[in-house]
């Protein structure tokens, strides 16, 4: 029987080719806008997350502030391994960890000086550094010896500094008194968006020493879990735990580190208290970017869909004022009225499923195709995008998600036309002359 | 002739070196550098501060500083340039803070602070404390241009937060006023060189004598080369200040 509805309905829309495959191609066009705006947002959150989470950020970090009088924070843990024993403890879904450095530091070379955000690493304890960096210039290795710098190739412009340069970073310790040290660049690495337009790298002994920090302090541990989807949840929970084993926690709070420095220096409190946060949170100076796209794909796609709409409601009027006196001759010949309202609303079914199935493919199509041409991204765009090249990550379950969703608007917009066609008496719908 | 000259150069070789300061007459020149400076009541002036950074425009400051030795009170009041105007610094207790009037808001700000961005450290324009902050150490008696200077190091006491853990200094034997300072970093590293070229002394009522002040000092910046700062204090007054000024109030009704 379904078959049946199906074969009449595909013969009301190709009846009507040039119209159908109009509005068919609307639906088609929505569908593909969405799955490459789709793809893009995907594809920056997804360069977002590979390199921030292993450059700047755990997907949970065990971070926080010390305070030697209340008006002086450093981002320091203090005791850190007792914190990390205790995360393993806490957190089962634990994947890898690592453990940073946080400062800053103003580095002057012989003809410049930037301000700089430092990470102090041990590059040998961190493979997955290496997959993200690329390397311009020198050797990841040479990062291992103190007083040594990983600079990225903009800084090192700005700087006029080139792998084996010497270069002084300037920044007061924990306790306020000015301290320098003398570093040669080991290395040059490629842009990675805008994290490495301030973002620097030495090796942790390096940092502390500038710090005057003892070894049993550092500066934020890096939580990787098996399942990045599960941060939000793993870092409440984490919060509450450290809370309950005696440490003294800061509020969730969703901004990077360096943007609390104001508000915990104007808190009446010294010593240790820690901070857990997500990499979303590390990253919300950023996600505004993603924030925007999503918002101008749902504008556009609304937009699209509201003109779509008027095109299915008009499509199905003028259809069903043409086959009034049909509709009135099966009426009175038996057929119930809930069985015109299903062929109505399955001819609308139909067209959206195939103008979506049609869309979806066009966009994978682009969008595999925008992947295989490589297009180098603009540097002033990098910036935002996170890629140096263009990236659309697209997946089969949202895509198969856009196309279900158009096409399920679409049946849903030809509800009033089927209703009204339904509801015409089998006389007058007889009688109607169009 | 030969004779008496190669008596006189042997003379000159066998004369005793300049006699040490021992410890105890450095500390005494360096309580007199304090003293000499100190005024046991209320402070005011008016400060220009300019600045000369690299790729920079130059900017001059115009600032009040208000001081109550007596019990360390602090304050600095921007008055130029305009959008310096109304902000401010307070110290209260051992807390610096810092307002602006663009947002309303206080930030605590560290002791060590650089003063509006430039190279001027808020021990700058504050009482001096050398004494109680630093060991000294005389290290030579030499000559700084005209004058005969003794070279004194300052290295900072255990558990006292400071922004330089070492200075040096060049103070005239003559007047005990600092001609040069030079400061380092805990590294050693040479942060920063300081002049001062003229000093001024001003009757105060308070100290029944008199307190000297440097009019103008030059600060260079040893990282970062081509930068410079140079301050001239100007209209000092020593007359008690109004009892509730050193209050975040106060500070904030200048800019209504």
């Amino acid at each position: 029987m379904l078959l049946t509805d199906l074969q009449i309905a595909a013969r009301n829309l190709a009846k009507h080719t040039k119209r159908n495959a109009f509005l068919g191609g609307a639906i088609a066009t929505v569908t593909a806008l969405l799955v490459l705006l789709g793809g893009l947002t995907a594809g920056i959150r997804a360069a977002m997350l590979e390199s921030a989470t292993t450059l700047m950020t755990g997907h949970v970090n065990v971070g926080g502030f010390f305070k030697i009088t209340s008006g002086t924070g450093f981002p320091l843990v203090t005791d850190y391994e007792k914190v990390l024993a205790n995360a393993r403890k806490r957190v089962p879904e634990l994947d890898y960890v690592t453990v940073r450095g946080r400062g800053y530091a103003k580095a002057v070379s012989e003809t410049g000086s930037m301000d700089l955000v430092l990470g102090g690493v041990d590059i040998q304890a961190e493979p997955q550094f290496r997959r993200v960096v690329r390397l311009v210039e020198g050797n990841l290795d040479d990062l291992a010896q103190p007083g040594t710098i990983l600079l990225f190739e903009d800084q090192a412009k700005r700087l006029g500094s080139k792998v084996g340069d010497a270069l002084t970073l300037s920044a007061p310790t924990a306790r306020g008194m000015s301290n320098t040290a003398d570093v040669r660049v080991a290395a040059v690495a490629k842009n990675v968006g805008i994290l490495s337009s301030f973002s620097a790298f030495l090796p942790a002994e390096t940092l502390r020493h500038l710090y005057q920090l003892n070894a049993s302090t550092t500066g934020v541990i890096h939580l990787y879990l098996a399942d990045p989807a599960a941060s939000a949840r793993v870092a409440a929970r984490l919060r509450g735990a450290l809370a309950v084993d005696g440490w003294r926690v800061m509020d969730a709070d969703p901004q990077p580190y360096w943007q609390k420095f104001a508000k915990v220096n104007s808190e009446d409190w010294v010593g240790q208290k820690l901070d857990v946060t997500t990499w979303e949170d590390e990253l919300s100076f950023l996600t505004w970017i993603l924030k925007a796209l999503q918002g101008l794909t749902g504008l556009l796609v609304s937009i699209l869909m509201v003109i779509v709409v008027i095109g299915i409601m008009n499509t199905l009027a003028i259809a069903i004022r043409e086959r009034t006196r049909e509709i009135g001759t099966l009426r009175a010949i038996g057929m119930q009225r809930t069985k015109v309202l299903w062929l109505f609303l399955l001819e609308a079914a139909l067209l959206g499923i195939a103008g979506t199935a049609a869309g979806a493919l066009a966009g994978v199509a682009i969008a595999a195709g925008l992947n295989a041409a490589r297009i180098a991204v603009p540097e002033s765009v990098q910036m935002f995008l996170m890629q140096q090249r263009l990236w659309l990550a697209v997946s089969p379950s949202t895509v198969a998600a856009y196309a279900a969703g158009i096409a399920a608007v679409t049946t849903v917009a030809a509800l009033y036309p089927a209703w009204y066609a339904a509801k015409l008496k089998p006389v007058t719908a007889m009688h109607h002359i169009g | 002739m030969k004779r008496l000259l190669a008596l006189l150069c042997l003379a000159a070789a066998l004369a005793p070196p300049a006699a040490a300061l021992g410890p105890e007459e450095t500390l005494a020149v360096i309580r007199t550098v304090d003293d000499r400076q100190r005024n046991s009541g209320d402070y005011k002036a008016l400060a220009y501060m300019e600045a000369k950074e690299k790729d920079k425009t130059d900017v001059v400051y115009e600032l009040v500083v208000y001081r109550r030795d007596q019990d360390q009170k602090l304050m600095f009041l921007f008055l130029a340039p305009k959008a310096e105007q109304g902000k401010g610094y307070l110290r209260i207790d051992k807390n610096l803070w810092f307002y602006d009037p663009s947002t309303g808001r206080w930030e605590r700000r560290t002791e060590r602070e650089r003063i509006g961005g430039t190279d001027t450290r808020r021990g700058d324009l504050d009482e001096s404390r050398l004494a109680e902050e630093y060991t000294a150490t005389w290290e030579a008696d030499e000559k700084l241009g005209r004058f005969q200077v003794h070279r004194i190091l300052l290295e900072v006491k255990p558990d006292v937060d400071v922004a330089f853990p070492r200075i040096r200094l060049w103070v005239d034997q003559e007047t005990r006023n600092v001609l040069k300072r030079q400061e380092m970093a805990l590294s050693g590293r040479l942060m920063r060189t300081s002049y001062y070229p003229r000093w001024k002394r001003i009757f105060s009522e308070s100290k029944k004598g008199e307190v000297w002040f440097p009019e103008e000092m030059r600060f260079y910046d040893e990282i970062e080369k081509s930068n410079q700062t140079l301050i001239l204090i100007k209209s000092v007054d020593l007359r008690p200040l109004d009892a509730n000024l050193f209050t975040k109030a106060w500070l904030e009704s200048k800019s209504r």
